[in-house]
Order: C-alpha cells, then structure tokens, then sequence
C-alpha cells in the first residue's frame, strides 16, 4: 500500500448497546450443524432404504455383487442429486445459516461425486444383469433401453447429467459466456426428471405397496415443491409485490453508476443492506440477463404503505452491466432475493470490521446504514487504487461520522509480486 | 465441517445404516419364502403339475364348474410362471401365483410387484386379457399364457 490515512470520527448518536450477536452466531452454528447432519443422514438412508429390504443378500454372488453395488450408487446418486437441488432452491432456513455463496460451494463440490455414482449405477448394474442373463454389458443395455419400460430416459438422463457437469467443470465454463452455461445447466431438470420414471417403475425397491416409494416419493416431491416455491414463485411475488422500476440514473465515477429504484412496500426490504437481489431489468435484450447486485443503500420511504426507494450501484464490468448505465428511467425491474450473508444476520460478536475493495465498498455502505454498533466499536477498511476508485466515499465517510466509526483507506497500486 | 456436525452426521449415519441393516436381516429371514408360500399352497390344493389340470370341488358340468384350476408352468428365462384360478358359479374368485419369476433378486422384486397388480386385472377383467405391467413384461406374458391355459381347462 503506497498511502493509508486515518480519519476518527467523532461519536455524535449514541444507540443501545448491542447484545445477542453471541447468541445469534451460536444458534447459526446450530443450525449449519444440524443441516449438515440431516444432509449425510439422508444419504445413509437411501442406502438404508436398501438395506432395510434386505439388499445385503444380493453379495451371495458375483452378478448379484455388480447388481448390489450399482443399485447403492444410484440411490446414493440420486440422493445428492436432491441435495445439491436443496442447495440450489435459495432456502431461507438454508441461505440463512451457511450462506448462499456456501451453499452454491458445497453444490459444486458435489455435482462430480454425484455424476461418478450415476455412471457408476449405470455401468454396474449393466454388468450385473448382464452376467445375470448372460448377456455383456452392452447388450444389456440395449435390453434395457428395448425391453423394459422408462429405461431409455433413464440412459437419457444419464447423457444429460454428463453434459451439464462437463459444462459447469471450471476449464470449460470460463470459456463458455454465462448465458449457454445456464441454459446446459437447466438440462439439469430434465435429467432430474427423466431419471425419477425409472426408479419406481423399473426398480423393485420402489415398488408399489412398499414404505420406501412411499419416502422416496416424499423426498422428490419435497425437492421440487422447494424449487417450485423459492425459485419461481417467491421471485414472481415479491416482483409483483414490489412494482419497481428505474427512478434515476447517476453516474458516480468512470463506468459505474448507482441506479435508483422506486417501488412499493420497500420497507419490507429494510434491513437488508448489503445482501443482494438478483435483478432483472425488463427491456427488451436485456431482461434475461440476471444481475446479482447488493443494495448500496437501506430502502428509504416516504408513506406508510412503503413507496420509496432503494438504491444499487453497478460497475461497468461486462456485457450485461455496459448495458445497465444506458438504462431508461421507468424500466420495470424484477427482482429475487435477498440472498446472502453479508448482514447483520452474520454478526458474531458487537464489534464489527468492514472491509471493502473496489466496487465491493458499495454493500458496505448500506450495511453502515442500519448495522447495531456502538460508537467506537465498528472500523471501516476502504481499498482501491486511488481515492476516485473509493466508490460512494463521501456517504460511507459521512455515515462513519455520524454513528463514530473508524475508517481507513487503502490507496495505491498493488504491490508486486 | 466442523467437528461438531462431523461427528453427529457419522453417528446419526451409522445408526441409520445399522437399522437399515438389522430390519433387513428381519426381511432376507421370511423374504424368500414368499415365493416358497406359493408353491406350498400348490401342494394343498391338491393340483398335479403342469398342463393345465384340474382339481374341481364342484359337480364338474363343463361351462358351471366350481373349483381350482392350475395352468400351465411357462418358463422365462428369469424363471417358471404358473398361476392358479379358483372359480365359483363362472366367475374368477381368486388367482394364486404358484411359481414366479425368481431367477435372481431384481425378478422376484418385479413378481412380487407384478402378481398383485395383475391379479387385481384379471379378477376385474375375467379374462387374461389385461394390460401388460410395465417394466415386469416377461413375468406379465407368462402369467397371461399359464392364466389362459387355466382358463382353458376350466372351460372359462
């Protein structure tokens, strides 16, 4: 760092003194500890499931041993199919103990050990029927796919699940744009789908008249009712709740610009500085690109039903966010969230550090808005390579002021190496 | 994973796990002789095998016969399939696997699936002519064609 200034503020309001971040964390802990808990239990019961129906007696020979093992696999398989789905569905109870960023890391993390189970469901179980009957594996696949109903849309599945997890493997995706990668990782749902006919149909485990249909039933729908509910309909509600649109465009600095929304019921928002909303703004080109953006201010309103405004602030980074400083005024604007952690709601403990860089400063800046702290107990870390990189500055400099918080800036080029 | 939640999630897996194991100890003891019932009931009810012959309770008057009747055993290549009627006043009151699909596991799952299901057809159909059972095609097709034979014998 070239240059590192310190201005302490003065503490002008005083608040209440802030409790309960102790308690909160540890209940988050608990949380995040019982989440992970039920995950692996889940998995230990589709196998249990198995085993329940008595399984283990199919290793009394070698064809029953393939067939054995590929059946473990495929529930397995399929078991954190569900979960990396869960995952994904931005649960409340989910998002809210782990975080969203953590939680899409743990769905990556399982997307190759899900793919190697279901390869590995289909080939042994190939080779298992296949010695069974005599036939080489092959052969028993095309059987499979011939003779017994719903198992070509599983073979199905299982191509569509390859392509969406070679797309989304981190040397191919960087150099695909993000629009292809979604649209192969929506593929996911049809491979979800075509896999589930299969496993009641054509798997005795499942059969009618067994409990295990009965929970294996419970836990796909429950997947879907999830994603059904978070994905798409609480976007469309809180979209339609909301009514927002474009009110102001204001250029802050060279290529970023804060862009201002109006809207209904934004109180309900508050408190949310700092998360993010995934947005969309619906104009023509442009309203299929979702931007995730934090607030860059607490939502302010005016009336008591909560017309107001909240506010973003965006860098001109890609395609997507050149467009958004050309952004007309009265853009209708739909939105999903809030996501993430970055809020009170991670607060551990009643001293808090800031600390921002670049565009990054700007979620700092609604977080200081509302953020318990007492004078004196909060410290503020700004980077960027010059002080015009300092995005929204002057308010995060004025708010420090007004609640006494510390605030560094950290000015400069990199240094090398 | 913390220490915490790792420990839990091993100790709450391997007591799921354990009780996976233990109830399907239970079900491998008296899950083989499902099939084993049905072919003791053959020998109850006094049938001579194959080829579709009758043990009639009733009078024995051609289209009226009152009895049980056993049709034919069809071999598959996941095993032998023969079923048996029982018939009262014309109509199918019951129909009883005696032999099923059990080459390997995967087929007894199937039969075990199938024969309900297809008994229910057939008690509402009163005929062998009902729908195939998806994904159980071959068990379907041998107990349609040992049915017909049984319907055959008891003039039906």
């Amino acid at each position: 760092m070239n240059s590192s200034s310190r201005l302490t503020m003065p503490a002008t309001t005083r608040r209440t003194p802030v409790e309960g971040f102790r308690s909160q964390a540890r209940s988050r802990l608990l949380r995040a500890d019982l989440l992970t808990v039920l995950a692996w239990s889940s998995v230990s019961l589709a196998v249990a499931l198995w085993l329940a129906d008595g399984g283990a007696s199919g290793f009394s020979t070698l064809a029953g041993s393939f067939t054995a093992l590929g059946i473990v696999a495929g529930l397995a398989g399929m078991d954190l199919v569900l979960l990396m789905l869960l995952l994904a569905a931005r649960i409340p109870l989910i998002d809210g103990a782990v975080g969203h960023d953590r939680a899409l890391g743990f769905h990556r993390k399982l997307g190759k050990p899900s793919l190697y189970l279901l390869l590995a469901h289909g080939i042994l179980l190939a080779i298992g029927y296949g010695m069974a009957e005599g036939l080489n594996p092959v052969a028993e696949l095309v059987a499979l796919w011939v003779q017994v109903p719903d198992m070509w849309l599983a073979i199905v599945s299982l191509g569509l699940f390859v392509a969406v997890v070679a797309t989304s493997l981190v040397a191919v995706r960087r150099r695909l744009p993000y629009e292809f990668w979604y649209a192969v990782h929506l593929l996911t749902y049809a491979a979800v789908l075509t896999a589930i006919p299969h496993q009641f149909s054509a798997g005795g485990l499942f059969a009618e008249g067994t409990w295990q249909r009965w929970y294996w039933l419970a836990i796909c729908i429950f997947t879907g009712a999830a994603l059904v509910h978070y994905r798409v309909l609480e976007p469309l509600v809180a979209t339609f709740r909301h009514q927002l649109s474009v009110s102001r465009v204001v250029p802050v600095a060279p290529g970023v610009v804060s862009i201002e929304l109006a809207g209904r019921h934004v109180d309900e928002l508050s408190g949310h500085g700092g998360r993010f909303f995934i947005w969309r703004f619906l104009s023509p080109g442009a309203w299929w690109h979702p931007h995730p953006f934090s607030l860059s201010a607490e939502p302010a309103w005016s009336d008591a039903s909560g017309h107001g405004t909240l506010r973003i602030t965006v860098r001109n980074l890609g395609r997507g966010s050149a467009q958004l400083s050309r952004l007309k005024v009265g853009t209708r604007v739909a939105i999903e969230g809030p996501y993430g952690l970055f809020s009170t709601a991670a607060r551990t403990r009643s001293r808090v550090v800031m600390i921002g860089a670049g565009i990054g400063i700007t979620p700092l800046r609604a977080l200081l808005e509302r953020t318990p702290f007492e004078p004196g107990q909060a410290t503020v870390l700004l980077r960027g390579h010059s002080d015009a990189d300092l995005y929204l500055g002057d308010e995060i400099l004025a708010l420090c002021r007004k609640r006494g918080a510390t605030l560094y800036h950290l000015t400069g080029p990199r240094s090398a190496g | 994973m913390r220490t915490r939640a790792a420990i839990s999630a091993a100790l709450a897996s391997a007591g799921i796990l354990l009780a996976g194991w233990q109830s399907g100890a239970h079900v491998a003891g008296t899950g083989s002789p499902v099939t084993a019932a049905a072919s003791g009931s053959s020998s109850s009810s006094g049938s001579t095998g194959a080829g579709g012959a009758a043990t009639t309770a009733g009078g024995g008057a051609a289209a009226q016969a009152a009895g049980t009747y056993t049709g034919t055993a069809v071999q598959t290549r996941f095993g032998a399939v023969q079923v048996q009627i029982t018939v009262n006043a014309g109509t199918i009151t019951d129909v009883t696997a005696l032999r099923l699909t059990d080459e390997d596991r995967k087929s007894v799952q199937i039969s075990n699936r199938a024969a309900p299901l297809l008994r229910a057809a057939v008690l509402k159909a009163q005929s062998a002519d009902v729908q195939t059972i998806s994904g159980a095609t071959v068990t379907s097709d041998a107990y349609l064609t040992s049915l017909q034979a049984a319907l055959d014998a008891a003039n039906l």
